[in-house]
């Protein structure tokens, strides 16, 4: 970038650009004030309590901390959070490519509608979710009383954590993928189309390999919520340790108990799961960029570097 | 092959984009639809090809009515102003494409694509070049690879929207001479959009005027140019000259 700028700039002209930017500038004290305060935010907000979960899980020892995990509840509870994880994000990822599809690709009535509804789990609480299906599928739930005769049980079992997690974890893929979308156009698909591919192989060939870093980014983080997620499972869940407890449900009940040693030494798990996500997520985005950069120099280099043009026949 | 257009009409909500249409165009000829933009040429490309679609009329591609039919059975060979190269693959695998996509029983051989392939390179004089990806090619090969890709399925029609719009004025002209040269070589049944009359009068063997989504003219270049059938295309053509 440097040597960009130089080409434009002789020099001398640094100190001109350098007054530019003290004239536009905030005085010095102020600026140390905001980026104290930013750092400052950080650390007790954000570094501190990372540093206590891991410093609380380790507080009997490190033998402690690896005899947490021959715990039954406590390696069940790991079970129960992957099995989770497993069944909402595939299907989160199918629903996210068909509505993302859909919303881009065509004009139709309720669109709009479709595109708010998309977005109605991150507007209303957790709780609320787990709630509406306690209302569907519980014991005096609108389909109660016929799951009941059919001895389907989903309340308080494992069909209603992986349902209230779906909830809650909807828009994180269609989300990220929609933007994208509208801003690729069709028209690769479209002479994708005059070439004679079906739908599937326009899919397969081009709509994913074009969005692949951007649904990956939105497969991240819908597994980040559905390992992490807390209101909408407690509400679905018996709470029952061993049975029916995620990750988060686990943390809770063994605090309560006063365990606070193994409360810690999950949650310290849960948070190592959520750095490797934020590291992945990182990566995603890196790669990304370095995707489009990498067009972007070999696009310069040809320009320079032109091929001798044989049009001319 | 033959196209035949019959009482074609479309409009987007209230705006009539294509009105009442009727057009001939015989088997081997060169077609130029030219107008000014939002003329409604592109659209009637468009559902020529199969990428939209008609409210009303028929197509006939040699005699069939293929009105109802999509674009992947029509196969029609489209080419785009902006080229829509598929970016995240070579310049090999974007010819290829269209010879990849066909079920498996009636696929071609892996070395019978690959000669394929090479010989439609050496046919747009980029042979060499099968390794790069889009980005790596100017403008003008870019849009050379694009016809490629186009003709690989051996299409029965090739449709030409803007093919040089996005191109300067030197490439287009070279271009402009390939393509002629590729026609007369080849034969193959083209349609293409142009607002460019310089363009359609060099190329085309006829020239269709389209304006408020009507054809005004249909004719041969010296006769469109001599005997404007109205005042409009008579205004239109003295723009530029």
């Amino acid at each position: 970038m440097a040597s960009f700028i130089d080409l434009h700039h002789p020099p001398g002209s640094d100190r001109r650009a350098d007054r530019m930017v003290r004239s536009t500038s905030e005085p010095l004290w102020l600026r140390r004030l905001l980026i104290g305060i930013v750092l400052a935010f950080f650390v007790l907000f954000l570094a501190l309590p990372l540093i206590v979960i891991f410093q609380g899980a380790l507080e009997k020892g490190f033998g402690y901390f690896l005899h947490n995990f021959t715990d039954h509840d406590i390696l069940h509870s790991m079970l129960v959070t992957l099995i989770v994880a497993l069944i909402t994000v595939p299907a989160n990822a199918l629903f996210g490519i068909a509505a993302a599809w859909a919303i881009t690709r065509f004009r139709f009535r309720g669109r709009q509608l479709l595109l708010a509804l998309i977005d109605l789990p991150l507007w209303v609480s957790p709780v609320i979710g787990g709630l509406v299906y306690v209302l569907l599928y519980g014991r005096r739930g609108y389909f109660g009383p016929w799951l009941q005769a059919h001895d389907i049980r989903i309340i308080f079992a494992m069909p209603g954590i992986v349902l209230a997690t779906t909830f809650v974890t909807f828009p994180f893929v269609a989300r990220s993928l929609i933007p994208l979308m509208q801003a690729q156009g069709c028209e690769e698909e479209e002479a994708a189309l005059t070439l004679g591919a079906s739908g599937f192989e326009i899919l397969r060939r081009i709509t994913l390999p074009k969005i692949r870093w951007g649904f990956f980014y939105g497969l991240i983080l819908c597994n980040a919520r559905a390992m992490g997620e807390f209101g909408a499972v407690s509400v679905v869940s018996a709470k029952i340790s061993g049975k029916t407890n995620t990750m988060p449900l686990e943390i809770e009940r063994l605090y309560n108990d006063y365990l606070f040693a193994s409360a810690f030494t999950v949650a310290a798990a849960l948070s190592l799961l959520s750095l490797i996500t934020l590291l992945l997520k990182t990566i995603a985005e890196w790669q990304n960029t370095r995707q489009l950069e990498a067009g972007r120099r070999a696009l310069l280099e040809s320009s320079i570097d032109t091929i001798p043009s044989k049009a001319n026949a | 092959m033959s196209i035949e257009i019959t009482a074609l009409s479309k409009s987007f909500g209230d705006f009539p984009a294509v009105n009442n249409v009727n057009l001939k165009v015989e088997t081997g000829e060169m077609v130029a639809f030219l107008g000014p933009s939002g003329s409604g040429k592109t659209t009637l490309l468009r559902i020529i090809a199969g990428l939209e679609f008609a409210d009303s009329g028929n197509i006939f591609f040699s005699g069939e009515d293929v009105s109802e039919k999509s674009a992947n059975e029509r196969k029609a060979g489209f080419v785009f102003q902006s080229y829509a190269l598929f970016n995240h693959m070579t310049i090999f695998e974007n010819i290829a494409f269209g010879l990849r996509v066909v079920p498996r029983n009636k696929r071609l051989s892996k070395q019978e694509i690959r000669e394929c392939v090479l010989s439609l390179l050496d046919t747009i004089q980029l042979s060499g070049l099968e390794n790069r990806f889009p980005v790596q090619l100017s403008g003008g090969q870019r849009q050379r690879v694009a016809f490629a890709r186009a003709l690989a399925v051996k299409p029965r029609v090739l449709l030409l929207d803007e093919p040089f719009g996005a191109l300067d004025a030197k490439v287009r002209r070279e271009l402009r001479a390939w393509l002629s040269e590729f026609h007369n070589k080849t034969q193959l049944t083209s349609l293409f959009v142009t607002h460019d009359q310089e363009e359609a009068f060099e190329v085309a063997n006829r020239v269709v005027i389209i304006h408020n989504g009507t054809i005004q003219q249909i004719g041969y270049p010296d006769e469109v140019r001599s005997k404007p059938a109205n005042s409009f295309i008579h205004d239109f053509l003295a723009l530029d000259i």
